[in-house]
């Protein structure tokens, strides 16, 4: 629940922020890493909140300083706006079950661009650079710390391990492993009607190997939080939904070689303090003074 | 008793003697023996209370020709001192040789030895730190290698069934290594067994324990360790961590080592005992560094345990080894662990950081700490009772090596067992951690994708178990699990220590106080109606682990901060200093700490703080062991040989006298003479005569007295032939010139501190005219003790 609300959040300042700039004609989006399709945010008119703030905002728009923030990076804004609006709108709607990685990774690698385009130091038409104006002059660093945020998730998420080497796709693995699952999940559907037995002993083998190709993967490292998950609910249907894990039935032999074992010391014990003999210790006696001086000293004392 | 020791320490072979077989030598010896005291019948202790003194002497006559002839046996107890042990000598013998050195070095070379000291507490601290990272990464990689074996077989035979065979292979694996750890133990080493604290302590209290540090029981000691670690014994590494450091610091300071043969011609003004002393408290500061990350609790364990000799500029030097030896440890493990000169990993038991808001703690939460001191009193105080009696149960009947050797094999497989049987029945599945915490979990009957969550206890080295009891989040644990495991445990571990195994208690302790105080920390919620406020059991696994090891071995300051040190958190200070001190409270009301149990069972003549209350009655006179044997100046070489050859009376020092006029008057005391220095003047033919033949002779140095230590030749290995024994010895250039001497009607109390302070070896009593009347040695002293029924003699015996 707690990161839906946040979500909430990002997107509350993404509108507010978006109020913030002055609607201009903007420059050619094609310059901007030759990526055209811009996706449209989510209206900000339809969110109640950011109307809220708009005459405040607006009035802020009308400071000259605006000047010093050139066209180019509005525009560069703009689509980091966009594209950041894109991953957190698939990252929410993928949130249960996980599929964060395979439905997202292409906004995040979107949003990627963008951000490496604004923080990079390169220079816009008016010979300022971008990452200057639009993140290092204010102490909020608003798209520093918007950008870090979405970025620790990523990397919490460990999709990198489930996509190929240069990020633009799915990895073999993580294929492999996904129409594994699948065929597992159609087994359960297969036979979830009928004895629960019978699924065990029929989708034992697809299980099984979903489990091993799960372990290796595990083994190379390539798991990420969307086959965690899905593996995750896969163990817990197998062993609550459907029962078909081991149960105890070897009680007798456990508890009759334990016992054994126990009793070895008790046997020892016994005989060694039959059998063996006990040690004994030949007591020395010092030389003491016994002048009766001494004796009579003590008497004295006390007497 | 004075002069009553035994010839086994400086004899090459001891091991007999040490054993506990009797010496043939001393057999016919102890028959000689006068029994001038009487024994009473009902536990054999001496009563010398005010009326009981009195009968005693009336008795003498009737009682000494019952005695006579038969030496008295008596099974082992706890009221004996053993001949076994000498004195060390700390006191430095100021003769003439002396003198005469300190008048050639030069400032320089005074400087000199200043480095040198610096020099040698550097290299303890980086040679205990390297041992202390063998004995982690070997132990981890050993514990990989059997944990994960067993856990595939586990695995393999959850599915097809026949988990009973998993149950043979852990038990017959454990076995194996607590066998391999038993036998160089048993059979290579004796003195090696236990935690070796208590042997440690000793050392620094002044007492010579045969073997203790030499080389080969440091080979053993760490060996061993390995073993029964790596064996699944409940035991730790940290103990035998304090021995080898000492063991260490022996062996460096001498610039030498007698087993090896090896002499590197440097160092060679410290071999004394004096200054080796000063050594092995570093060593054992820097073990303590080592094994628990807490340099200043080391220094502090240093000053609790050796507190009588003692200066500023030491603490200083003692303190720079173990900061050595922690800096080295982490250093190397930094390696290991592929961060290279990464420094934040201290110590062999890593209790892991407390931080963050959960672990504060409040002031109403004082009084629930100081309850769980109490109870890690009352538990300590048991297990220290049931292994007191295990142990005596152990020194008289399972005193063979091979029977040794089996109980600790049976121990083994015992825990195996009942560790499996123990996650078999458990119940308690708890889901995988996402950080994987767990080093090795196992499933077995939980449902796929969590693991048994008394696997974690059980199955897993007990330092990980600590760990993951102090920082496991809450609610990993079960009550049920956290109950059955402690109770185990604690039986596990009380039955473990003292095996013929090299293996610390420190672990298993902290172990059994953490299951307990998480268990307390758990059950909190249900006992009031704010269940909010007691969040984390992690911190009352803390306070739980502090109380049982309190209650367990009773030390005060330097385990506060050890355990502060050890959690890197200052602000639990006050709650573990107060959960430390209710649980000494507690448990002393019962029985004493384990480490003292275990020195009185050995017999060890051991020095205490304080004089036992109610002795200012006893003077010296009583005390001291007389008549004397004292030599004059100018002493005939025979004489001389008879009295050191006399098995019997196997004095260490003699008052050197002026001539005695009869054979009954003791003389006026003019000096000190030690049996090792008058061996090594025998070994050289140190005699009057020759010295006017053959004046080109070298003249003897001090020198020849430091090669010769610490294991100078046994009497009869010299060679004095007829003609010599007629030849005269001129003591005054060697002897002590001013040995220490108290009037006779010293009290013992006041004998007792100068013993304590200086660390003595002798103390001659004298009458008022300076005469040579008696003569005062550690077991005279250390014979007193307070009992039930007031003040107790412990009686003289050969172990």
């Amino acid at each position: 629940m707690g990161s839906f609300e946040k979500c909430r959040f990002v997107l509350m300042l993404i509108c507010m922020f978006f109020g913030s700039v002055p609607t201009r004609a903007s420059a050619s989006s094609a310059e901007l890493n030759g990526d055209s399709d811009l996706k449209t945010p989510i209206s900000t008119a339809s969110n109640p909140d950011s109307l809220i703030y708009s005459p405040f905002l607006n009035l802020a728009a009308a400071f000259p300083q605006d000047l010093e923030v050139s066209d180019y990076c509005l525009d560069l804004l703009r689509v980091f706006g966009q594209r950041y609006v894109a991953y957190v709108n698939c990252l929410v709607s993928s949130a249960r079950p996980v599929k964060v990685c395979q439905n997202c990774y292409s906004d995040y690698n979107d949003l990627v661009n963008i951000y490496n385009n604004i923080s990079s130091d390169q220079m816009g038409s008016v010979n300022v650079s971008c990452r200057r104006s639009l993140m290092e002059s204010d102490r909020l660093m608003l798209l520093y710390k918007l950008f870090t945020n979405l970025g620790g998730l990523w990397k919490d998420s460990l999709c990198t391990q489930c996509l190929s080497r240069d990020l633009k796709s799915l990895s073999n693995d993580t294929l492999f492993y996904l129409s594994t699952l699948n065929r597992t999940l159609q087994c359960f559907e297969k036979y979830k009607q009928g004895n629960q037995s019978e699924l065990c002993k029929e989708c034992k083998a697809i299980y099984k190997e979903l489990n091993e190709v799960y372990s290796t993967m595990e083994q190379n490292s390539k798991l990420c939080i969307d086959i965690e998950d899905a593996m995750n609910v896969t163990r817990q249907s197998w062993s609550k939904m459907y029962n078909c894990s081991y149960s105890r039935e070897e009680t007798v032999p456990v508890i009759a070689v334990s016992s054994f074992m126990i009793f070895l010391p008790v046997i020892f014990y016994l005989s060694s303090f039959l059998h063996s003999e006990q040690k004994k210790r030949k007591l020395i006696h010092p030389k003491r003074a016994k002048s009766s001086q001494s004796f009579m000293n003590i008497q004295d004392k006390f007497s | 008793m004075a002069n009553i020791t035994k010839k086994v320490s400086w004899s090459g072979r001891g091991e007999d003697s040490a054993r506990g077989e009797t010496t043939p030598l001393l057999n016919g010896a102890a028959e000689e023996v006068r029994y001038t005291r009487q024994v009473s019948s009902g536990g054999g202790i001496f009563h010398i209370g005010r009326l009981s003194t009195v009968d005693l002497e009336e008795d003498i006559t009737s009682e000494e020709d019952s005695a006579r002839g038969r030496p008295r046996e008596i099974p082992h107890n706890e009221k004996l001192l053993s001949l076994k042990y000498e004195s060390l000598d700390y006191d430095n013998s100021e003769n003439q040789l002396f003198l005469e050195e300190e008048r050639r070095m030069s400032y320089v070379s005074f400087r000199c030895l200043e480095i040198s000291r610096w020099v040698i507490c550097g290299l303890i601290g980086f040679i205990t730190g390297l041992i202390a990272c063998f004995i982690d990464i070997t132990v981890e990689k050993l514990a990989g290698v059997k944990y994960s074996v067993v856990k595939q077989n586990i695995e393999k035979f959850t599915e097809v069934g026949g988990l009973s065979i998993s149950l043979i292979l852990w038990a017959v694996l454990n076995s194996a290594f607590v066998m391999l750890g038993s036998l160089i133990v048993a059979f290579f080493e004796p003195v090696a067994a236990g935690s070796g604290i208590p042997q440690i302590k000793c050392y620094l209290n002044g007492v010579k324990i045969p073997r203790v540090v030499r080389l080969k029981t440091l080979v053993v000691k760490v060996c061993g360790v390995i073993c029964s670690v790596a064996g699944g014994l409940a035991v730790g590494k940290e103990g035998p961590m304090i021995h080898s450091g000492a063991v260490v610091a022996a062996g460096v300071s001498q610039g030498r080592s007698t087993s090896l043969k090896r002499d590197f011609k440097i160092f060679e003004y410290f071999r004394r005992d004096t200054e080796k002393r000063d050594f092995v408290s570093a060593g054992a500061a820097a073990g303590v560094s080592a094994a628990f990350g807490a340099p200043v609790g080391g220094v502090l364990f240093s000053l609790e345990e050796g507190a009588s000799f003692w200066n500023q500029m030491l603490t200083w030097r003692i303190f720079f080894a173990s900061m050595i030896s922690t800096f080295t440890l982490n250093f190397f493990l930094s390696i290991y662990h592929g961060k290279t000169g990464e420094l934040s990993n201290p110590g062999l038991i890593n209790f892991g950081r407390f931080v963050g808001d959960s672990v504060t703690y409040n002031l109403y939460e004082i009084p629930l700490f100081i309850i769980m001191g109490a109870i890690g009193g009352l538990l300590g105080a048991l297990f220290n009772f049931l292994n007191y009696w295990l142990t005596i149960l152990r020194i008289r009947y399972i005193h063979k090596p091979c029977l040794q050797v089996m109980e600790a094999m049976l121990v083994a497989a015992v825990t195996a067992a009942v560790s499996f049987a123990m996650i078999y029945f458990s119940n308690d599945c708890q889901p995988l951690g996402e950080e994987n915490s767990e080093a090795y979990p196992l499933q077995l009957f939980c449902a796929d994708g969590e693991y048994n969550s008394m696997a974690t206890a059980f199955f897993n080295t007990p330092e990980r178990s600590v760990r993951s009891l102090f920082h496991n989040p809450a609610g990993s644990y079960n009550p049920l699990t956290l109950g059955m495991f402690t109770l185990t445990y604690f039986f596990l571990a009380c039955w473990t220590y003292g095996l013929t195994v090299s293996a610390g208690v420190f672990i298993p302790s902290l172990l059994i106080g953490a299951a307990w105080g998480r268990l307390f920390g758990i059950l909190l919620p249900y006992i009031t109606t704010n269940s909010t406020i007691w969040a984390d059991p992690g911190k009352y696994a803390l306070m739980g682990a502090a109380a049982q090891l309190g209650g367990i071995v009773r030390m005060t300051l330097s385990l506060t901060v050890i355990m502060m040190e050890a959690t890197g958190n200052v602000t639990y200070g006050l709650p573990i200093m107060l959960v430390l001190m209710t649980a000494k409270i507690v448990g002393d009301y019962f029985v004493e700490g384990l480490y003292d149990i275990h020195i009185k069972l050995q017999s060890v003549p051991f020095l205490h703080w304080e004089a036992p209350a109610t002795s200012h009655w006893l003077t010296a006179r009583e005390v001291m062991s007389s008549p004397v044997t004292c030599f004059n100046r100018v002493e005939r070489v025979g004489t001389i040989v008879d009295v050191l050859s006399n098995t019997s009376t196997n004095h260490n020092g003699f008052p050197v006298v002026t001539e005695m006029a009869a054979s009954d008057e003791p003389g006026k005391i003019c000096g000190l003479i030690l049996r090792s220095q008058l061996i090594v003047l025998l070994k050289h033919k140190v005699f009057v005569e020759r010295a006017h033949s053959r004046l080109s002779q070298r003249k003897l140095q001090l020198k020849d007295f430091r090669d010769a230590y610490p294991r100078f030749p046994p009497i009869q290995s010299i060679h004095v032939s007829q003609d010599e024994r007629e030849c005269m010895m001129d003591l005054t250039e060697f002897m002590n010139p001013t040995p220490y001497t108290v009037p006779q009607e010293t009290s013992l109390p006041r004998v007792f501190k100068l013993f304590r302070a200086l660390g003595l070896r002798h103390l001659v009593v004298v009458d008022s005219e300076n005469k040579v009347v008696g003569l005062v040695t550690r077991k005279d002293l250390a014979r007193y003790h307070l009992g039930k029924h007031g003040l107790e003699e412990l009686h003289l015996a050969q172990t």
